[in-house]
């Protein structure tokens, strides 16, 4: 502002409200930022937006302290101190934005090989990094990246699961018509990312008229205390609990929704003694028995009167059932409810009530009228995360207690289990963008137009030769692989798998891999020491850059920044229910402090001194499409030899989503643009032909494709195969085995409401929560366990794994805590220089992460977070 | 006149801290003060034990006993039943804090940087809400929370009541039988915290089951 006046008040006193997204989590909610005089005072809800319809959680209120954190990095840095390692004080040395730049182009144009190049991205910058990542690795030709936490925090079996069954990348309840939810190690609704504000409203409301949850977690969690039942059960077992349920349902109470396994899913499928389907020997299509008629038909012959689901059949000479007949006898045989209660310790008669009260509340056969559509109304739902897809058994467990819900046919029906964000998108009115629309295969099996992940619904990615250094390739489910990079292997395995070239220069966005990745030491010493270079955007040093960054740049956070969209693809923003799509942009309330810069600008900058900027901007024509659904108009995409600024682009992409009137500058002003969801979006089941499994025929034969790679590279056994299978099993964790051993507690991790992952625990005013919550700093531990073990409230414990890693820190001797278990708050404990707010505060759980083969999920590839320990008093056992 | 009050719903509620660091922004306060705050509580034995919060903050009471003990003066009632401190007339003797039977009043001796490892002047944010503390309140004198007076005069609701992402918290006139407030009070039995204390508090409480 330019003023010519005589008093230090400036003239006009500025006193706005500016309309943009937040970034404390991945929600990404709508915000309004205060400004006065040039100075954010304030961040609040954003009443126009459904993404967090006006409310503000206490992470999002708190980013104005993590905008002016005076430890954040306001200029480039480089390493002086040439020993990399956890703990290792790197010397920063100030250096120019020019002299950063030179080296770390001098860096990529001496590769050997360009392929050795590595991306490493956060997922709470997700929507930048869908432009930034993906255009850059094209241009410039490599294929290996790793999203923080991927694997571990989230990932690989819950969102594998979730795009099988429910083309998406989560699942939460109905909650406008739920009345009863079986929770497994989530909290959706409770704080969770995915969501987040209108979820806690919504499951309020909820349960304000009745709803009720009944909660599956060691602990007493919030959702735990928020639920009308608490079901204390053994980390990594609630496949079984659901498995055995299942049994209940099958065999006990003899009750599903005919109606929709017989339309819906491939329960009809008739299935030979070679465990695949019996196909039509002149369409191949999968047959199934008419009950009526009295013989076989094709899937979606529409003369079929009655789809036969139980029995067993002759066809074309070989005896077959109907897929559904197969599991019902697989569970009564494998999940008698007497062996789950040994597995679970969840007492027979618990489960037996809990399955009955799910199918009864289901109210199968009963309908409801939306905007003038009768829909099956189920409101029964059982969901997952984190808490059941980090075991062994990831992938299975998701898929098990999913199964609850489409055996009773309450999947994206009104009620029931919602794939989130909602799968089917018909698009802004004026443009039909974004579009995403599931349909069916040949087989009848849901595929996705417009997917944007990497795991598929179907089919699974044909296994191939492994070209990447973690193998992610050569498996069908994998997302992110930890235990073949941080193994003392994986030097090995890249030999044996004869990947052609080396890690060489990693890039990192925002990560901090040492802290959410598996231990520290194997992460550090194993996989991120090879790289020969590595440069990193932060807004602060972390335990990440302080280990292995040779140079650090200052990003600028979200606060600082631009981007096209966060709310789509509709991942973490859009619940489901009757509402609005919004499309929502984010836009700096302030210019970048200091010589902070917008990675996106570095990116663009990178890519044209790297003289390779037309491929990236062909990249990211290319990727547009797949990231916000719906081909670009030719008007608005980048052409070759332009010189376009990050806000060009956002600008492009914001015409030719939206209209040619709807520009950045039109965006600017509210921030946003929302259009109604339709019936046919949200409750989109019925409305689309395809069929789910319920019986996984092609795994097997996934499986098997990804052995015989394997084997050809000497390591037949890296997996244990027998995880492909067609019917869903729960396989134990190594923790599970240890019976009879000193290590007689399990250990687990949980996540505190009021934090983001790794990123947030330096942030003062959460901080300050958490020195103030009884939990976060202090490992909770079942009060008669501890009294046995002689330990009073406060001591000091060490914590000590199977093979000797330890944590250490003060317990909370508490009620609310399954006696055999020990629950830590993640992502604490940080150590680095550049977060002395958070240093030494809380427990680092990740550290007693045992990461190899045996405690990877052999289907999924997720890695296992739990773990069988002993506990002792420091100083004196 | 209006009696204005606060209802907070403990069913709604899932304790996730979101009132206290709206109050912390909205008002400026320094590090360890908290107008809204929540304590959290465990009751029960395994495996049937339960955890609630309770979010708390200044009562509001009709019976003040801070303004019974303030031998200046200073706290007063206003005619819609809301207790100010006027620092003007605090002379900071603290009796106030000790007759709240809520914990709901602090005084401050000074600022104090909630980065207390940086080196240099306080960053643009903590230098304004500095000002602001000092223009409102200054140190020595008892503090606490107003719903928000300030807001409320531009038309808003208090900054903890619109933060709330589970919509748990109310604010209403408690003397018109159809606000929201009345009628939740009174449909879904809600109470006052200590009534025996008989300091007929503004703020009610709506049962957890």
């Amino acid at each position: 502002m330019s003023t010519t006046t005589t008093t230090n008040e400036p003239r006009v006193k500025e006193d706005v409200w500016i309309p943009t997204s937040c970034g404390g989590c991945y929600a990404q909610c709508g915000v309004l930022v205060h400004r006065v005089d040039g100075t954010v005072v304030g961040i609040e809800g954003n009443p126009d937006t459904p993404a967090g319809s006006g409310r503000i959680c206490a992470k999002g209120t708190a980013q104005v302290m993590t905008l002016y954190d005076r430890h954040r990095i306001n200029y480039p840095v480089k390493r002086t101190n040439p020993e990399k390692g956890v703990g290792v004080d790197p010397k920063w040395e100030r250096i120019s934005w020019e002299e950063a730049m030179d080296t770390i182009v001098e860096k990529l144009q001496g590769m050997d090989d360009r392929r050795g190049a590595y991306f490493q991205a956060t997922t709470v910058q997700t929507s930048e990094i869908r432009f930034a990542v993906p255009a850059f690795m094209k241009a410039f030709g490599f294929k290996n990246y790793w999203v923080s936490g991927g694997g571990l925090w989230c990932g690989n079996g819950a969102h594998f699961m979730n795009g099988i069954m429910h083309a998406a990348w989560s699942i939460i309840p109905d909650w406008h018509h739920n009345n009863y939810t079986l929770y497994f190690g989530c909290s959706k609704g409770h704080g969770a990312g995915h969501a987040a504000l209108q979820t806690a409203q919504w499951v309020a409301d909820a349960r304000a008229r009745g709803m009720k949850a009944v909660v599956f977690d060691p602990f007493l969690s919030t959702q735990a205390s928020k639920g009308h039942e608490w079901v204390p059960i053994r980390v990594g077992t609630d496949g079984a609990a659901a498995l055995g349920m299942i049994n209940v349902i099958l065999n006990e109470v003899g009750e599903w929704d005919d109606k929709y396994l017989k339309l819906r899913t491939n329960a009809p499928y008739l299935i030979g003694p070679d465990e695949h389907y019996v196909r039509d020997p002149e369409t191949n299509k999968p047959l199934v028995w008419d009950a009526e008629e009295e013989r076989a038909k094709t899937f979606d012959d529409d003369s079929v009167k009655d789809f036969a689901l139980l029995g067993t059949y002759e066809v074309n000479g070989v005896t077959c059932h109907p897929s559904f007949q197969l599991l019902k006898d697989h569970v009564k045989k494998n999940y008698p409810l007497d062996k789950v209660e040994k597995i679970t310790s969840v007492p027979a008669e618990t489960l037996r009530q809990i399955a009955r009260d799910f199918v009864k509340h289901a109210q199968i056969g009963s309908t409801i009228v939306i905007d003038g559509k009768e829909l099956p109304l189920r409101p029964s739902a059982a969901i997952f995360f984190r808490g059941s897809q980090g075991h062994v058994n990831s992938g299975w467990n998701c898929l098990e207690i999913d199964m609850l819900n489409h055996i009773v046919g309450a999947a994206d029906v009104p009620g029931g289990a919602m794939g989130h964000g909602p799968p089917v998108c018909h698009g802004h009115p004026t443009t039909g963008k974004p579009e995403t629309t599931p349909y069916a295969c040949p087989d009848g099996l849901m595929e996705v137009k417009g997917w944007v992940y990497d795991h598929k619904p179907y089919p699974l990615r044909e296994p191939k030769a492994p070209v990447r250094l973690d193998l992610q390739d050569m498996f069908p489910c994998s997302v992110y692989n930890a235990f073949t990079i941080c193994t003392d292997r994986w030097e090995e395995y890249l030999e044996d798998f004869k990947i052609p070239y080396k890690p060489e220069v990693m890039i990192n966005f925002g990560s901090n891999s040492v802290m959410t990745m598996a231990n520290a030491e194997d992460v550090t010493e194993n996989f991120l020491k090879k790289f020969k270079f590595v440069f990193s955007f932060n807004i602060y040093q972390n335990e990440f850059t302080e280990a292995v960054a040779d140079i650090v740049l200052p990003d600028a956070c979200f606060l600082e920044r631009y981007t096209p969209c966060v709310t789509f693809p509709s991942t973490f923003s859009h619940p489901t229910g009757m509402d609005h799509w919004v499309w929502q942009i984010r836009q700096p309330v302030v210019e970048a402090l200091f010589e902070r810069r917008d990675f996106n600008e570095v990116m663009i900058d990178l890519a044209k001194r790297l003289g390779i900027q037309d491929t990236y901007y062909d990249a990211i024509n290319n990727l547009i499409p797949i990231r916000y659904g719906g081909e670009m108009s030719e008007r608005y995409k980048l052409k070759p030899g332009g010189e376009y600024t990050w806000t060009d682009i956002v600008d492009a992409v914001l015409r030719d989503r939206l209209g040619d009137e709807m520009g950045l500058d039109e965006l600017k002003k509210t921030g946003l643009e929302k259009w109604p969801t339709k019936v046919e979006e949200m409750y989109w089941r019925w409305f689309q032909p395809a069929r789910v499994p319920i019986y996984f025929e092609y795994f097997k034969e996934f499986g098997e494709k990804s052995r015989k790679i394997a084997k050809q590279f000497g390591h037949e056994h890296i997996m244990d195969w027998s995880f492909y299978k067609p019917l869903a099993e729960w396989f134990p964790c190594p923790s599970h085995e240890m019976e009879g051993t000193d290590f007689d507690l399990w250990a687990f991790s949980w996540r505190p409401s009021f934090h983001t992952q790794s990123s947030t625990q330096n942030n003062p005013w959460l901080d300050e929560l958490s020195m103030q919550d009884p939990y976060v700093y202090l490992m909770q531990l079942n009060a008669e366990t501890g009294r046995k073990k002689g330990l009073k409230d406060k001591d000091v414990v060490i914590v000590e794994n199977s093979i000797g890693r330890k944590i250490e820190g003060p317990i909370r001797l508490v009620e609310g805590m399954h006696p055999e278990h020990i629950g830590i708050a993640g992502c604490h404990g940080h150590w680095a220089r550049g977060t002395p707010l958070s240093k030494g505060k809380g427990q680092f759980y990740d550290d007693l992460i045992i990461v190899d083969e045996a405690h990877t999920d052999s289907l999924t590839q997720g890695t296992d977070a739990c773990v069988k320990v002993k506990i002792y008093k420091k100083n004196g056992r | 006149m209006a009696r204005y009050g606060f209802v907070v719903d403990l069913k709604r509620c899932y304790g996730c801290y979101s009132c206290q660091v709206a109050c912390k922004a909205a008002n400026n306060t320094p590090m360890g003060i908290d107008w809204a705050w929540c304590r959290p509580s465990e009751t029960g034995k395994y495996p049937s034990a339960t955890r609630q919060m309770i979010p708390l903050l200044c009562q509001q009471c009709a019976n003040p006993p801070c303004m019974e003990v303030c031998p200046t003066g200073a706290t007063t009632q206003d005619e819609n039943g809301i207790v100010h401190v006027d620092p003007d007339k605090c002379m900071g003797c603290k009796y106030c804090i000790m007759a709240c039977p809520y914990g709901a009043r602090q005084t401050v001796s000074g600022w104090k940087t909630y980065f207390p490892d940086a080196e240099g002047d306080l960053d643009p944010f903590e230098a304004y809400a500095k000002k602001e503390w000092e223009k409102t309140w200054g140190y020595g004198v008892a503090t606490k929370c107003d719903f928000c007076h300030d807001r409320r005069a531009e038309g808003k609701l208090p900054a903890c009541v619109e933060a709330c992402p589970a919509k748990a918290r109310y604010f209403g006139d408690l003397d018109d039988p159809t606000s929201e407030v009345s009628v939740l009070i009174r449909r879904e039995r809600g109470f006052q915290l200590n009534p025996e204390l008989g300091t007929d508090p503004s703020c009610y409480y709506l049962p957890p089951r």
